[in-house]
Formats: structure tokens, sequence, C-alpha cells
């Protein structure tokens, strides 16, 4: 199956069917892929304990050591995902097929049906301004569309406001979590990733998926051109082709500098362009994790 | 700084361009939403001096652009300012010395002599407070100035009222003036500011550079040069001379004008078409192909509406000195005369005839004279105003009534001739026409009768030669007429009359007069002694008798004496020699002034010295055209404009004149070629800026 490229995405109507999509070519890339290992693939032995599933026991290992193993797999350890979307203004931006929310809720919707799949819980958290809305993770099929459906209705609207979201998220997550950043990040507030990334040190395994419109990237304007701002008032009449060069060079450091606060903190970062396909960056993600935990 | 197409300089206004395109072309901006305009705005922060900078020096760059072209198509040239004339120790006691001769009329957008007048004025006002100043007008009526002195305004009215004169100019006399008034100032610093287009023509390089005398020491005084024709070469096209005549075997009226052009310096003037014009109308034209430094001769022949004196011009392209470029003249077109000739003697037998080598002579090929053969009683029914000469070849005289007609024929302005015969008797022509004759008659005289020789006919002995009307008998042609024989003559009374001007124009060599003229009224009559066919003489046969009984019936019609070609030259004077009863009270010039007039000892008319070129015209009292009118002409040497050389000047008067605020060869920098560069330049900087980001 070749990979969804976001044209093809973009056809779909809903964040189900793109999820649904996206999750099936992850898995159909999965099965290629050489670093296999789903979650229900076998992970440790255990030795065996009163209560245990006897189903599980390994025969094989009871006639080597004459001792009862329990095979354990991947999907037993008891993950707890909150897949935070920013759905600020500047998420609702496009240049292609795609805007940067419907990216960022396809991949969430891709994730949750993986997650689901495999029984970890996954919560979802929205930030949209000053307000956020909450979906507590829950590792039961029907939670699925819950979260599919909160995914379904979200509209960019407000700014970002990544500090007050971190901020959010350590208050709601009292345990370890893997948090799923997908937002461009676009905060202007000091140390607003950093506290972002501070979850880290909280023992949540943190992900961010940074996810920026190919014309954010290039900056293809030549004319000159009247910037508005998609999150207040602000605007800019200028010859963009006289800044072009100065704002790749601000873009640049902006990502350069992400890239190493996300390496400082080792948190998982993956930058996304909206026309990249998408199973491909789930893939690139779980291959990157899979790596991680060997 | 100079600019040899000083119109060009209206292109400057293209340098307005880039701003009317900055504030009326702007383009209205796409509104784009953009997540990321944080990175615009902090973008466009850091950049906004950089392009502002970079805007301006785009503006700046395209500007000069602009200008630099069209100022460099305008060809400016940087006057060399040139090292500051060295001031005497103390002030200095100056003359300006202003060139006013034909080659300052050289127009270069100006005229040079207007350049010279606003250098005088610069020179003037460069002056010390304490320098007293003359000025030296220098054309052809140079006088010495005034001693330098302090009224500037008087001197600046006098710069102001200068013209530039249409003859030459002596620089050397004029800067010697000048020298020799600065003696008069007590002042040890003299300077000479000698403003000029320094022709070769008007600087006499032979001539001693000027000195003044202070104390019994001759000292050379500071030499300031300005050179109005800022190191330029003057090419010049002009005619050398202008030569008009009858040309009667072409035809009736026909004119015949050689002119010669010349090109000086070696410029290159090419074809041009030079026109004759006649009575004020072009009437034929050349093309000469004038060559560097070439001189072309050409003839055109064309056809005046009249006889008489007909005024013309040859006219080339105007070039910078358009003066010299229309030379006028006046040619004396012979008019058809009518003569009325009166047979006196006819005879059946055609070489008997008293009219018979008369009317020959007179209906000769060529000749203008048309002559009407009548006898005596027939002649008196002609009306004799339509005559211009009435010739009486021996006729008998006349009854009181035609006498009384002849008389006023005469006094209204016709000629008479009047011829002997045997049909003459002396007293009956005294009686009825002696007021019109020079001299009364006495009685015939028959050469050889005395017995002295055997029979020795008459010859001419004495001969007004000066005379217009013996004018063709030089040389060889005087034996023509000096060997004629005339066997019987009639005597006329000795001596003028009283109040009577009559003027023996020959004599046999007896002392007897041979033809006499006299005036009456208006009109001349000529008395020839003796007669026109072969019964008292053989002259009728001789080769003289053609040419001077032509010229008797031109000159009776007043037409002979205007052959003489009258040609005055710029600056200098001639003489009209009027005829006997006209009167010239006044010769009017070109422009409607009056020519000095100043009478001669022998009575002639001294008109002149001429300042300008064109046709003169003589008139009488009432106002009315007393002789042929005559051209003043320039002096070609003066179209000359070759210069002289800078290293020459040096020579003369040192180094440091030539160097001078406005020195010669090198004054002027051509500066256009660096503003060329210049323009490529910016308008390579400005590609270099714009694919700068």
């Amino acid at each position: 199956m070749a990979p969804l490229d976001a044209a093809t995405i973009a056809k779909l109507a809903g964040v189900k069917l793109r999820a649904r999509a996206v999750m099936e070519g992850v898995l159909s890339g999965l099965h290629k892929s050489p670093h296999q290992g789903q979650s229900v693939e076998f992970a440790e032995h255990k030795e065996y304990a009163p209560g245990d599933e006897l189903r599980h026991l390994d025969w094989k290992a009871y006639g080597k050591f004459d001792r009862f193993y329990i095979k354990r797999y991947e999907h037993e350890t008891d993950l707890r995902a909150t897949l935070v979307v920013d759905a600020s203004g500047s998420m609702g931006f496009s240049s292609g097929a795609l805007s940067k929310l419907e990216v960022a809720t396809s991949l969430a919707g891709a994730l949750s049906y993986l997650l689901v799949r495999q029984q970890d819980a996954a919560g979802l958290s929205v930030l949209a301004g000053e307000t956020f809305q909450d979906v507590p993770p829950r590792a039961a099929a029907g939670h699925l569309s819950t979260l599919l459906g909160a995914l379904e209705r979200l509209e960019p609207k407000g700014g970002t406001n990544l500090r007050a979201a971190a901020d959010h998220l350590s208050e709601g997550l009292p345990r370890r979590a893997l948090v799923v950043v997908l937002s461009d990040l676009f905060d202007e507030t000091p140390d607003a990733l950093k506290r972002i990334l501070r979850l880290r040190a909280r023992k949540h395994d943190v992900a961010v998926f940074h996810i920026l419109d190919p014309a954010e990237l290039e900056f293809p304007f030549d004319d000159p051109t009247l910037f508005l701002s998609m999150e207040d008032e602000r605007r800019l009449e200028v010859n963009a082709r006289e800044i072009r060069e100065s704002y790749l060079e601000e873009l640049g450091a902006f990502l350069e500098e992400t890239r190493a606060l996300c390496a400082e903190s080792d948190v998982d970062y993956q930058l996304v362009r909206t026309d990249q396909p998408l199973d491909a960056v789930l893939l690139e993600f779980l291959a990157r994790r899979q790596g991680r935990r060997r | 700084m100079t600019f040899v197409h000083p119109w060009m300089l209206l292109g400057t206004v293209l340098g307005l361009l880039p701003l009317l395109v900055h504030l009326f072309d702007r383009r209205r901006p796409r509104p784009q939403p953009f997540a990321a305009i944080a990175f615009v705005l902090r973008s466009h922060r850091r950049t906004t001096s950089r392009l502002r900078l970079k805007r301006l020096l785009l503006y700046t760059l395209r500007t000069l652009l602009l200008l630099a072209v069209p100022v460099a198509l305008a060809r400016p040239q940087l006057v060399r300012p040139g090292a500051a004339p060295a001031h005497a120790a103390g002030p200095a006691a100056t003359a300006l010395v202003v060139d006013r001769s034909l080659a300052m009329r050289f127009r270069d957008g100006e005229t040079l002599f207007e350049r010279a007048r606003d250098e005088a004025r610069e020179a003037l006002a460069s002056l010390l407070p304490d320098e007293p100043v003359t000025l030296v007008p220098c054309g052809p009526d140079a006088e010495p100035p005034p001693p330098p002195g302090f009224d500037r305004g008087r001197v600046r009215q006098a710069l102001d009222a200068l013209q530039p004169s249409y003859g030459g100019a002596d620089l050397a006399r004029c800067l010697g003036l000048g020298a020799r008034a600065l003696e008069d100032s007590p002042l040890p610093g003299k300077r000479l500011v000698l403003v000029s287009a320094f022709t070769q023509v008007a600087l006499r390089l032979e001539a001693p550079p000027p000195r003044v005398k202070v104390g019994d020491k001759l000292v050379q005084p500071e030499v300031v040069l300005r050179d109005v024709a800022r190191g330029r070469v003057l090419k010049n096209h002009f005619l050398l001379e202008v030569k008009a005549e009858p040309s009667p075997q072409t035809g009736p009226r026909m004119v015949q004008v050689t002119f010669t052009a010349r090109n000086v310096p070696a410029g290159e003037a090419g074809e041009v078409a030079a026109s004759l014009e006649l009575s004020g109308r072009p009437v034929a034209k050349a093309f000469l192909a004038l060559g560097p430094g070439g001189t072309v001769q050409k003839t055109l022949v064309a056809r005046a509406e009249a006889g008489g004196a007909v005024t013309g011009a040859v006219v080339l392209p105007e070039d910078g000195l358009a003066e010299d470029d229309r030379r006028a003249f006046v040619v004396q077109v012979p008019r058809e005369l009518r003569v009325l000739v009166v047979d006196g003697a006819p005879s059946p037998v055609r070489y008997r005839d008293e009219a018979f080598f008369f009317e020959a002579a007179l209906a000769a090929p060529g000749s203008p004279v048309h002559p009407t053969l009548r006898d005596a009683e027939a002649a008196w029914r002609e009306q004799l105003r339509e005559y211009d000469v009435v010739a009486l070849l021996n006729v008998a005289a006349p009854s009181a009534e035609v006498a009384g007609r002849l008389k006023a024929y005469v006094e209204g302005g016709g000629g008479l001739l009047v011829s002997m015969g045997d049909q003459v008797e002396a007293e009956a022509w005294n009686q009825r026409l002696g007021a019109l004759l020079p001299r009364p008659l006495r009685l015939v005289k028959s050469a050889g009768a005395t017995g002295e020789t055997a029979v020795r006919p008459a010859r001419l002995g004495e001969v007004a030669f000066d005379h217009p009307l013996f004018q063709p008998f030089t040389g060889k042609a005087r034996e023509g007429l000096l060997s004629a024989r005339f066997s019987r003559y009639m005597l006329v009374e000795a001596g003028p009359r009283s109040g009577d001007a009559a003027e023996v124009l020959a004599a046999y060599d007896d002392g007897a007069p041979a033809l006499l003229l006299a005036r009456r009224g208006k009109g001349r009559v000529l008395l020839l002694t003796s007669s026109v066919d072969r019964d008292w003489a053989d002259f009728a046969i001789r080769t003289s008798f053609l040419p001077l009984i032509q010229r008797s019936a031109t000159f009776l019609a007043g037409g002979l004496d205007e052959r003489e070609r009258i040609e005055g030259r710029i600056g200098e004077s001639l003489v009209l020699h009027p005829e006997n009863g006209v009167r010239v009270v006044e010769v009017r010039s070109p422009s409607g002034g009056a020519a000095p007039l100043r009478p001669e000892s022998d009575g002639g008319l001294r008109v002149g010295p001429f300042v300008e070129p064109g046709i003169y015209r003589p008139l009488d009292a009432a106002g009315a055209p007393a002789m042929s009118p005559f051209a003043v002409v320039l002096d070609p040497a003066q179209s000359d404009l070759t210069r002289v050389k800078a290293e020459a000047l040096a020579a003369y008067f040192g180094e440091e004149a030539v160097r001078g605020p406005a020195g010669t060869a090198e004054a002027t920098v051509p500066v256009w070629t660096w503003l060329l560069v210049a323009a490529v330049l910016f308008f390579f900087l400005e590609g270099m800026l714009l694919r700068t980001t």
C-alpha cells in the first residue's frame, strides 16, 4: 500500500475516516517494517504468581527450567496516553490540501485508534486560547468514538498558550503518561515550550509533533503582501521578497531551538509538514519509539 | 561648466521618474492571513532600517542614472580653473580689451560676443575695489581709451552698449592702446585682460607683445586671456568673392554671377546648397562640394526682371557665422534702349545713306539698342518720349516747333546725339537749337584745305580716355580711335559758355573739339562735329566706330555711367562721382541709417567708412535715387576663423597668461564621458542592489 499523501487524506471527510485511513496505512507499514513489534508481541518473562492467567504460561520455559514463567506482552504495559491538540487560530492556516489543525486531528485520531486497539488508555486535551477541552484517558473500545467525535468538532480559534497548557496538563496527569503534543508551537510567551517539556521531568513520556505548513517553512510569497495575524489584530504590509531571507533565518533559528530543547529534555520531536504522508509520519514516530524502548 | 547641446538638459526631468513611480504607481498589496506572522514581524523589524537604506540607495541610483544620461548627452565641459593670474604686489590698473571683430559674431548657442561681454563683466566684478579699470573696445575703429578710473558703472554701461562689428580687429594694436592707457595710472601693478576668440587674423603675433612704460622702463604687464571660444575649432564656410556682370551673349537681361566659396579651417562642410537671388527673389541654385579647407568656384546665370541697376545676393546655408554666408552685389543690366535715328541725308544707295553705318553699329548682335530709322520729315511725327535717345544725323535745322519739342524732350531726361554733315547750317542750328547744343556752331572746316600740306585729314589728338564713354579704348584699341581720319568738321565756339558745363571729350589734332558733351535739364547732349558716314570722315569704317556709337547711345540714355562697378568694403570708404547737376545728399545704409559723407577736392563724394554690409543707396534731396545703389561687402580675410594655437599664445604672452581663467586649448575638459561611465556604474550598482535581498 502506497503512503497516504495529504491530498488523498484531504479527500476523506471527517476525522474518523482520515484517522482510520492513516491507522490502516500505519498497520500495513508495520507489517513490512523491519522494526516489527506491536504491543501484542512478547516483551519479557515473569515468574508465575497466583492470579496470573494460565494461558500465558510459557510451557517451553517450564520444560527447560522446570519453573513456571508467564509471558508478558507489551499491551500489558498499562499505557495512559494524552493527546494534546493545539486548536488555536494559527492552526487553521493552510496553503495546501490540509490545514495544520486537520493534520493534527488526523494524527491524533490515528494514534487514538492504535492506542485503543492495543487496549491502552487514550485521552484528549484540546488547547484553544485560554480554554481547555479534556477527554480523560480510557482504554475501552467505545472510548474511541468519543475521542474521534471530540476531534471532529474542533475549530481553530484563539491564541496559542502552551504555558497554560503545560500547567493544565501537570495538574491533570497524576501518574506517568504518554503526552503527545500536536501543535505549531507558535507561542511567543517566553519559556512556553520549556514548560511543556518540563512534563518530561515529571516522568511523563512526551512526544511533540511540530506541525507546520510548507508556506511557513518556505515563505514563497513574492509581491507586496499584507500579512494578517490569525490569532489577533496584528497586520503588516511588506514586500515579501525583501524579508524572505530574514524570515527563513528567524524560522530556522526557532526550529533549531525547538529541536535542541526537545533533545535536551529527552522529548521525542518530529517536524510534520502538512503536505507529508501522515502514515509515514506515524510509522517514523512508532519506529523511533520502538528504538528508544530497546 | 558649459554645454555643447544645452537643450538636452530638458531630459533631466526624467530624474523625477523614480519618485513619481514611487508616489503614484504603488501596487495594492495582497492580503494574506498567515500563522507565522510573528516571524514576519520580527524579520521586518530586523530588516527595516536596512531595507530603507537599500530603497533610498535604489532611488538615488535610478535618479542619478536618469540624470546622468541627458546631462552626458548635453556634452558638458568643465572650464578648467587654471592658475589664478599672478597678481602684482598690490592692486593693478586694468585695461579690459574686448574683441569686436567679425569672428565674435560666431554663434555657438549664444554669440561669442555675448559670451565675451559676460566674461568682461566677470573680469570687472573680480577686480579689487582699489583697482582702476578702463575699457578698450577692439574693432576696426579702435581708439585710445580713457585712463583707468574707478567708475565701474560707466565701464559696465560701456560694456552693455558694445556691439560686435562687421570688420576686423587688430588685437595687438588694441593691447598697445590699453597698455598706453595703463601708463596714466600711478599704480605699479598693470594688467591687461584680453577677451577674444583669438583668431589668427585678429592677433598679429609678429607685432611686439604689449609693454607698459613705468618711469623710464618698459615693463611687461600681467596679461589675462579669456578665450570665449573655449578652445574650440570655429568651423566656417563663407563667400570669398562674388562677381556679377551682364551676360548679353546668353540672352537679354541675363546676368552671370561667378562666386567663390571657401571652407575654413579644415572643417568638413560637405555638400552645401548655394542660391542666387536677384531683386530679392531666388532665381538659381547650385550645390557645392566644400571639402576640408576647400575652395569652390561656381557660375550661375539668371535673367533679371528689368534692366538697370539690379541688386542681388549669393546665399550659402547659415553656419556659426551667418554674416559671411550672404554677399550682396549690384549688377548693371543693360536696358533695351530705343533710339530714333533721324536720317538727314537718306540715299537709295545703302552705304551712301547718312545713317547706314550708324544704324548698323546700333543694331549689331548683342547690342541692347533698338534703332528706329526715320527721315527728317517722318521723324517729327514720332512721339519722342517713346525713345531713350534721338540721333540727328546730318539733319537740317528743324522747325521752331520741333526744336521746342526736342528741347523739352532733352530737359525731360532724353538723350540727344547730333552729328554734322552738309545739311547742317550753323546759323539756323544755332538759332533753333542753340540752347541745346554744347557750344554754338560756327563753320565747317575742311582739313588740309589750308594748303600747308597736301590733303591731310585731321585725327583725334586729345581724348578723355578716363570718361566712361572711352573706357573700352585701352591699349591697342586706342589706335582704332586715334587713327580715324576726319576731312571735314564743324568748328564750334571756343571756350565754355558762362554757366554752361559743356565738356570736350575729344578734340582733333588741331585742337578743335570733335566730341562735346552737355547736360541740359535731366538730359544729355552729345555733339559730334563730323559726320557719321564717309562723306566727312572714315571714322564709320574704323573698328572704334561701333563701340563708340553703342556706348554713346547707352551713355545718353543714362546707362553707361551706371556700368561702373562700385563696391565698398567694411571699414573702408569709397568716392562717388555724381554727374554734373546730380546732388547726392544722403547715402542710406542697409539698416536705414545714413553713411558718413564727405566732399572731396575733386568734386567727388567720399562715403564711409562702412560699418555694415549690404546695399547702400545714394539719394538726392527729395529722397529719390540719385545714383545707382552699390554693395558693401565683408573683408573675406575676417571670415577665416583659424585660431591661434595655445603654444603660440604662450610664446607670445607667456605661460601664465595662457593658463589664465579661461585659457585656450586645454581650458575645457569634457566631462560627458565620465558621466556615461558613471551612468553605467549606477546601472550596475542598481542591478547589484536589486539582486541582494
